[in-house]
């Protein structure tokens, strides 16, 4: 639609300039007067009884002015499964527990005290299977539960065991799924400040800077209304930022106890070996289809491992039942999960959060279906494609859905037909193409209380607008679609408006940024502020244009009348006209938007997000024979975003997502051995570089959602989820091997290769 | 990082002097992306660091009078990678060089480093040994000369005692109708340490058909760089038919000694050993396409 300004505009974000000039303060850049700096001490038991710790020597050490245990904190826990405390007094359940803090005046001093603790452990029986964690004679991770389960669910639609015996074919699969981290570049960082009324501020990384208040509350015991959150730029997440981490009580207590600020930045190696990673899956799945190409049912069950403690990532399970409930039609449909503790690292939110484990495993069996009854593959899923304004039998309401465009686009775009008939080999050299789909929610998802977001939109007496959300930026591009759409609606540039989203003391609340949400609820909350601001506007403008609010509009920087543009009031001038004048009002609007979104019920049914979105990735590759390495050579990345109202920051969110699933696809793995993770450096770790990326073509498919704003979806997770199938498929189609775990490595395909005797 | 000395001496008998005087725990850094690393990761804990960048003489490039060339031990493999020098007598370290790290990392790592780091994966030691090259070794006893075949003691672990410093890198001349490759196997495209190094040099008669000579030298399958005499001979004197080539390469992967770690398994690395030394020689005989 032309008759936008602003929206599908490719603006720069406010801090791309600062940002690419380094002038951005990060928190690891954050420095106050007096700040000390804090270093944990921790387990290297995966499963220890602590019988002693001796700090007297730390304590003694000259320049350190705090050491804390679990004795000097409140008795209190936290998290998702209220089962942690920030400090571990009695035993440590994985390696890298928290058991004493120091704060010292510089780093080698806090590093050389945390030397001088010493820590007796009575080492316990532990457990690193999850299989094995379910034996009733399992080492017992919590005491104060009954088993290692920490929960049991099923979700049934239709009739699935009916289904499955009256189904054509039926294809049984295995997954395995590895760990991976999220690995942003800045690592975890705290600073933590009382001022002199016992007041508190953290500065922080964390996507969720409303909840942290709450939950610093609930784990120290300080009234929520004085904790004060402020988000320093934040260098990457992807997921991480989801749960509070015990390095952030801690650090708080460290302040309190020294009286001084504290700062606690994570090490490289601290960040691997400690911060929640993707949950690592094992999948057992069925599928089964009508030979005249109608998928008929799914079934899998899922042993998840939260490690030894829970997070909001245990919460990926709903994801990946949604996935497999509802992405496709798909009549029948089972899913049971056991999520359970095991002396694992702790696993939690990751970009795609359970989508991509689940797309795998769905995208992976559509493929052997498609197979299975002789159809082609692309053919297949367009026939079974979710279609607009369709409840699935899970209670999904979608209402815009893009699924067919995207899968034929995706398709077109990299030469299905030609080579898919013909997957070519050269030498050693196969080359093969392969697709998958995603489905993800788009309009919020409810898991909390609220999934609302506030807004602030005020203007000064100079025309410049602020505007206050509560919305986390981490990169994604929040902070310049907020600032599209307000420009939009007041009819300004988006130069003449500051955004200010990173102080929970300033913002309106926010239940934090995951989901894909942002663009979504906080452009709503924005677009609402924005309204009110204009009715003020056009209030006042009706008086000083002897035209009524239907005959007004705002655009380039003026209210104008409609059918008579010359007749025009510059906007600042019409703020100043109400403003300075006997009985004078400010121009302040507020907008406060939750969608009609519902939590899911324990049935795991219910319409978790007010819209979804959907794409489709296309991959081609190229795969060595005879060193098994695999190569992407391209992928074709079309997503349903509703509306693009920047498009160049949905091409970023879609090329990062991809790149992203490409390390999960084919070479992130953090490998942990006895609850140890052993690789703990980038370099050994494997994130793709930039000369691992194929040239990513992103195709943007607009299907103007009504409930979006401006008609905009979520898409900040979509480029992820689809990209390990559609690389595991085209590998399939190049070599004839299917690979059900990951990442599929050069070794993994040799073998494979080599079982089959190519 | 913990708190250290640093000194920058200006000459290397300075350099020597304070290595000796601090003694273990005393390092001298050059390219410093090896040593920076690891004491960062806790790995070394320096109390001394002996900077040798101002040190005059030991980056430079230089022809020797018979023909050979003198590589400075803290010349870069950027500098290596770019060198028309190099490029033009020993295209096959400025080819390896440029399969190191990254463009930021080769920009400061040296040779020198590379070498004296002794990782079994050390992109750098196949090719030299392969082209026969000599460890320039200055100590508080003066100099001493090592061929690079014995440089190397196991990981970590060098012919350098504590006190002396490789300088240099002394290559021979080059010989007529040599062609040379270095394949090294990696996951991702850049940053990765080699799971498998294959260096190859042959010598070729005058008609191009008979190797006068042969080396073949591994990387990352056994604590030092291997040279595979056995897997050599195959190729020496006799056309360079394919049976000749898999043969060799079926030798250079049983002469392998992998271990399992983080980046592979042992069967993998002995896997790809016998096949990048066939494609290595495939791409020498044939001009095939490098893999």
């Amino acid at each position: 639609m032309s008759t936008f300004s602003i929206i599908g505009k490719r603006i720069p974000k406010p801090d791309a300039i600062p940002k690419a000039t380094g002038q951005i303060i990060y928190g690891h850049d954050v420095k106050v007067p007096r700040m000390l700096y804090g270093k944990i001490l921790r387990s290297p038991l995966p499963h220890a009884r602590i019988l002693h710790i001796d700090t007297s020597r730390a304590e003694r050490l000259s320049g350190v002015k705090a050491v804390i245990t679990a004795k000097d904190l409140p008795p209190r826990r936290f998290g998702y499964g209220r089962d942690r405390t920030p400090l571990k007094g009695d035993k440590v359940r994985r390696c890298g527990d928290e058991v004493a803090a120091v704060a010292a005046i510089d780093e080698d001093i806090a590093e050389e005290a945390l030397e001088l603790i010493r820590v007796e452990y009575d080492p316990l029986p532990a457990v690193f299977d999850p299989q094995a964690a379910l034996r009733p004679d399992a080492p017992l991770i919590h005491e104060d539960r009954e088993s290692n389960l920490f929960r049991h669910q099923e979700y049934v639609h239709g009739e699935p065991d009916r289904a499955l015996e009256e189904a054509d074919v039926v294809v049984e699969d295995e997954f395995d799924l590895g760990y991976v981290q999220p690995a942003p570049l800045e690592t975890s960082f705290c600073l933590a400040a009382f001022d002199a009324s016992g007041k508190l501020t953290v500065w922080s990384t964390t996507q969720i800077p409303f909840l942290l208040q709450k939950d610093l509350s609930e784990a120290l015991g300080i009234p929520g209304r004085d904790i004060r959150v402020i988000q320093t730029a934040i260098g990457g997440s992807f997921g991480r930022g989801l749960d509070m981490y015990s390095f952030e009580p801690i650090c708080v207590w460290l302040a309190r106890k020294a009286g001084r600020p504290v700062r606690l930045a994570f090490t490289r190696q601290e960040e691997f070996a400690v911060s929640e990673a993707r949950q690592s899956m094992r999948i057992w799945a069925r599928a089964g289809a009508m030979r005249d190409g109608r998928l008929w049912v799914r079934e899998a069950k899922v042993l998840l491992d939260n490690g030894a403690y829970v997070s909001w990532g245990t919460v990926t399970t709903l994801v990946l039942m949604e996935t497999i409930g509802s992405l496709y039609r798909v009549p029948h449909a089972r899913v049971v999960y056991d999520s359970v503790y095991t002396n694992n690292p702790i696993t939690g939110a990751v970009r795609g959060f359970g989508n991509p484990q689940g797309t795998f495993v769905v995208e992976v069996q559509m493929d052997r279906l498609a197979e299975a009854i002789g159809m082609d593959p692309l053919e297949f899923r367009l026939r079974n494609a979710n279609r607009p304004f369709e409840e699935t039998p899970q209670g999904i309401k979608i209402t815009t859905c893009g699924l067919t465009e995207c899968l034929e686009e995706a398709a077109r775009r990299i030469g299905w037909s030609e080579k898919r008939a013909a997957p070519s080999r050269r030498g050693a050299i196969a080359r093969g193409v392969g697709i998958a789909a995603t489905m993800n929610v788009g309009g919020g998802a409810r898991i909390y209380r609220s999934d609302g977001c506030g807004c602030i939109v005020k203007v000064d007496d100079f025309g410049r607008v602020t505007v206050l959300t509560g919305a986390t930026e981490i990169g994604q591009g929040s902070d310049v679609v907020v600032v599209q759409i307000v420009a939009e609606e007041l009819g300004i540039r988006p130069e003449e408006i500051t955004i200010v989203n990173d102080d929970t003391a300033v913002t309106p609340w926010d239940v934090g940024v995951h989901a894909s949400r942002t663009t979504f609820i906080a452009g709503n909350a924005a677009l609402r502020a924005a309204r009110q601001v204009k009715a003020q506007i056009l209030e006042t403008a009706e008086e000083l244009l002897g035209a009524s609010a239907a005959e007004l509009e705002l655009r380039d920087g003026y209210v104008r009348i409609r059918e008579a543009p010359e007749q025009r009031i510059p906007f600042d001038k019409v703020v100043r006209a109400r403003h300075f004048r006997q009985g004078g009002q400010v121009i302040i609007g507020h907008g406060w938007y939750d969608p009609h979104n519902e939590m899911l019920g324990p049935d795991g049914k219910g319409n978790i997000s007010a819209t979804y979105g959907f794409g489709a990735q296309a991959v081609e590759v190229e795969v060595d024979v005879e060193t098994g390495k695999v190569r992407p050579l391209r992928v074709v990345s079309a997503h349903d975003v509703g509306r693009a109202i920047n498009p160049m920051y949905v091409e970023g969110q879609i090329e990062g997502g991809t790149v992203m699933g490409l390390g999960y696809a084919l070479s992130e793995h953090l490998q942990v051995h006895e609850g140890r993770v052993l690789n703990l450096t980038p370099f050994d770790y494997r994130m793709p570089t930039i000369m691992d990326a194929p040239p990513i073509e992103t195709v943007i498919i607009e299907t103007d959602d009504p409930e979006g704003p401006f008609g905009a979806k979520g898409v900040g997770e979509m480029g992820t989820n689809p990209t390990a199938a559609a690389v595991a498929n085209a590998i399939y189609n190049a070599i004839g091997v299917r690979i059900n775990s990951l990442p599929i490595t050069p070794e993994k395909v040799l073998r494979a290769l080599k079982e089959r005797g190519s | 990082m913990r708190f250290f000395e640093y000194y920058a001496p200006k000459t290397l008998d300075e350099a020597i002097q304070l290595l000796v005087r601090h003694g273990e725990g005393a390092y001298p850094l050059a390219g410093g992306t090896d040593l920076v690393t690891k004491a960062r990761y806790g790995h070394l804990r320096p109390r001394v660091i002996v900077n040798l960048k101002r040190i005059p003489g030991l980056n430079d490039i230089a022809p020797e009078e018979d023909g050979g060339l003198r590589l400075g031990a803290l010349v870069t493999l950027a500098e290596i990678a770019r060198s028309l020098l190099m490029g033009e007598r020993y295209p096959l370290l400025a080819q390896t060089a440029r399969k190191m790290g990254s463009v930021l990392i080769r920009n400061l790592a040296t040779v020198g480093g590379n070498l004296c780091n002794a990782a079994p994966s050390a992109d750098m030691a196949p090719p030299l040994i392969a082209l026969g090259a000599e460890a320039v070794i200055v100590g508080p006893r003066g100099e001493r000369r090592v061929r690079l075949e014995k440089f190397f003691h196991g990981p970590g672990q060098t012919e350098l005692r504590h006190g002396e410093l490789l300088t240099a890198i002394r290559l021979p001349p080059p010989r007529p109708r040599t062609r040379g490759v270095y394949l090294k196997h990696i996951y991702r495209q850049a940053m990765d340490i080699a799971i498998v190094g294959v260096a190859v040099l042959l010598q070729f008669d005058e008609q191009e058909a008979i190797a006068e000579d042969a080396r073949i030298v591994l990387g990352a399958v056994a604590p030092t760089p291997l040279r595979v005499p056995e897997a050599e001979s195959v190729l020496i004197g006799a056309p360079l038919t394919e049976d000749r080539r898999l043969e060799a390469a079926r030798r250079a992967a049983r002469a392998a000694r992998p271990i399992d770690d983080t980046y592979s398994s042992a069967w993998y690395r002995r896997e790809m050993v016998g096949v990048l030394t066939r494609r290595a020689l495939e791409h020498l005989v044939s001009h095939s396409p490098e893999r």
